[in-house]
């Protein structure tokens, strides 16, 4: 047999023949009879030499060994300058990295173990077809609880929008978030969980966290409750480990310039807006203004911009707006009168109106 | 994932310690490598292992040396770890023909034949392709993978387009012959 008609016969089998090819091959098989079975003795061997091998089925199984792999070996030969987590542990001003090559387009990956398991999964995308989502969002003056189809608890803020797509459990836990949630994810080895905002990213496996990322701010803050949270940037595609972050650890990165820096912070009071208590330290009279217009739904305007700069200490567990007005008016020495949805602070002392609560 | 990335391009990203890199490669490679590597074990829960074992070494390596053919590479690799799993599961043989031939008594669980499609014919022909001499055997049975063209063959073997072809036809020439005589 001719290597001419065989080489044919082959590319007939597996579809790469062309027209000429084609046209030769039916010649061929039609000038002589033997040829035919000669023809169809060879596709019989083809066939039967690609039925030899079988679908792997270990292929998910197996990348999750690999991935468990990667994530401790990778992120252990990433960390760079190690953190001196003792000294973090005592108040002191936050250290400062400055990421040099940053670029606008930069993402941030947050990466938590939980127990001795580490992993990152990341799912290759099913059959394309429009996702369907599934959205709450809160306006100013409320916050709410959201339960997701893991039992994981979202504790979506006032003013922010949280969404995620229905098929949730089934392939990848993630939701979009615009605005302040606190997290309590349930821990569910090789299926993170993956909190979007904008250009960064967390991915859990299972802890509590609170992720502070308005988009007009460009600011984002992360601070973890339980668990370990492993911070990486994804810049152009490369993947560098920028901190690990303990408990009662916070990382704020500033998205626009690149900077950030990790401080002690009290995890709990920085996610106790769930339960209506706020906690400011050292806090400027215009933050603490843009939280409680959040969260009360008011518009709080300064008769003076430089009041605004002033810093309290304060503490709110559970008040009426207008207590804390009160609060705040004893602590500054300045005047909180409230009009409708505007609350006007000026210097001046007025006195107190009626309603004594 | 970078599906749009070459092998090569994925390789640049692996450097620079990117996980989602890596799966790429895996997803896209794993079950031609699979398959090649049950050429040889002709246990294919122990080849999906050891192709996983490969992309493992290929991360913890992944700052030592540079890949200039990838594909190639990933075969080259699975043959070598395919062969040496053979060796140590029986005694030491000296050559490839060797152990082909001690291995033509097949066992029943975890091979191909164990899933035949059920047609007399093919058992009898797969039969005889593991009586094939070794080079002709692995040349046809690689040149059954989807994604190996004759290139990949060539280069994994190292020898020559050319002679990959001749030999696929003395393969096929061989088995027409048996076929005849059986």
């Amino acid at each position: 047999m001719e290597d001419r008609n065989t080489r044919l016969i082959v590319a007939y089998f597996d579809k790469t023949i062309d027209d000429d090819g084609l046209a030769e091959l039916k010649e061929w098989l039609e000038s002589n009879q033997d040829n035919q079975e000669i023809f169809s003795e060879t596709i019989q061997i083809l066939s039967a030499s690609k039925s030899y091998f079988v679908k792997p089925d270990q292929q998910a199984a197996n990348w999750a060994r690999i991935q468990a792999h990667t994530a401790t070996d990778g992120i252990a030969q990433n960390v760079a300058p190690q953190i001196d987590t003792a000294s973090l542990n005592e108040h002191h001003e936050p250290k400062r990295f400055y990421l040099k090559r940053w670029f606008a387009a930069a993402a941030i990956v947050l990466i938590t173990s939980a127990a001795a398991v580490t992993g990152y999964r990341y799912f290759s995308p099913g059959p394309v077809h429009p996702m369907e989502y599934a959205q709450f969002s809160n306006p100013n003056g409320s916050h709410s609880k959201i339960i997701l189809p893991d039992s994981s608890i979202i504790h979506l803020g006032a003013g922010s929008k949280i969404r995620y797509e229905k098929s949730f459990t089934a392939v990848k836990r993630q939701v979009y978030l615009d605005g302040e949630a606190f997290f309590e994810v349930t821990h569910h080895t090789n299926r993170p969980f993956i909190v979007k905002s904008g250009k960064i990213s967390t991915v859990v496996l299972g802890t509590s966290f609170n992720v502070k990322a308005f988009a007009a701010k460009h600011k984002v803050a992360v601070t973890v409750r339980t668990g370990k949270v492993g911070v990486m940037a994804n810049l152009n595609g490369k993947s560098e480990l920028l901190s690990y972050l303990l408990p009662d650890e916070q990382l704020e990165i500033n998205t626009e310039t690149g900077k950030f820096n990790s401080r002690a912070a009290n995890a709990a009071a920085v996610s106790g807006w769930t339960d209506n208590n706020f906690v400011y330290y050292n806090t400027s009279l215009k933050d603490i203004a843009e939280s409680l217009e959040r969260h009360y739904a008011v518009n709080i305007l300064f008769a003076d911009p430089d009041l605004a700069s002033i810093k309290l200490t304060a503490k709110f567990n559970n008040l009426p707006l207008s207590e804390i007005e009160d609060n705040l008016s004893q602590l500054s020495g300045l005047s909180f009168s409230k009009k409708g949805n505007e609350i006007m602070v000026t210097a001046h002392q007025q006195k107190r109106r009626n309603n004594m609560k | 994932m970078y599906t749009d990335n070459t092998d090569e391009a994925l390789i640049v990203r692996l450097k620079r310690n990117d996980p989602v890199a890596l799966e790429t490669l895996f997803n896209r490679h794993y079950k031609p490598l699979c398959h090649y590597c049950a050429l040889f074990t002709k246990d294919f829960a122990a080849a999906e292992e050891i192709v996983a074992d490969l992309f493992i070494k290929i991360w913890d390596n992944r700052h030592k040396s540079d890949i200039l053919n990838v594909k190639s590479y990933l075969f080259l690799s699975v043959r070598n770890l395919s062969l040496n799993f053979i060796q140590k599961k029986k005694n030491p043989v000296d050559s490839i023909e060797d152990i082909t031939i001690t291995q033509h008594e097949l066992q029943d669980t975890n091979t191909p034949f164990s899933v035949l499609s059920g047609r007399e014919s093919n058992q009898r022909i797969l039969r005889m392709i593991e009586r094939l001499p070794a080079r002709q055997r692995e040349v046809l049975l690689m040149s059954r993978i989807d994604a190996i063209d004759k290139h990949t063959i060539a280069q994994v073997l190292g020898i020559s387009v050319r002679t990959v072809e001749t030999t696929l036809y003395l393969a096929i020439q061989q088995l027409r012959n048996q076929l005849k005589i059986s």
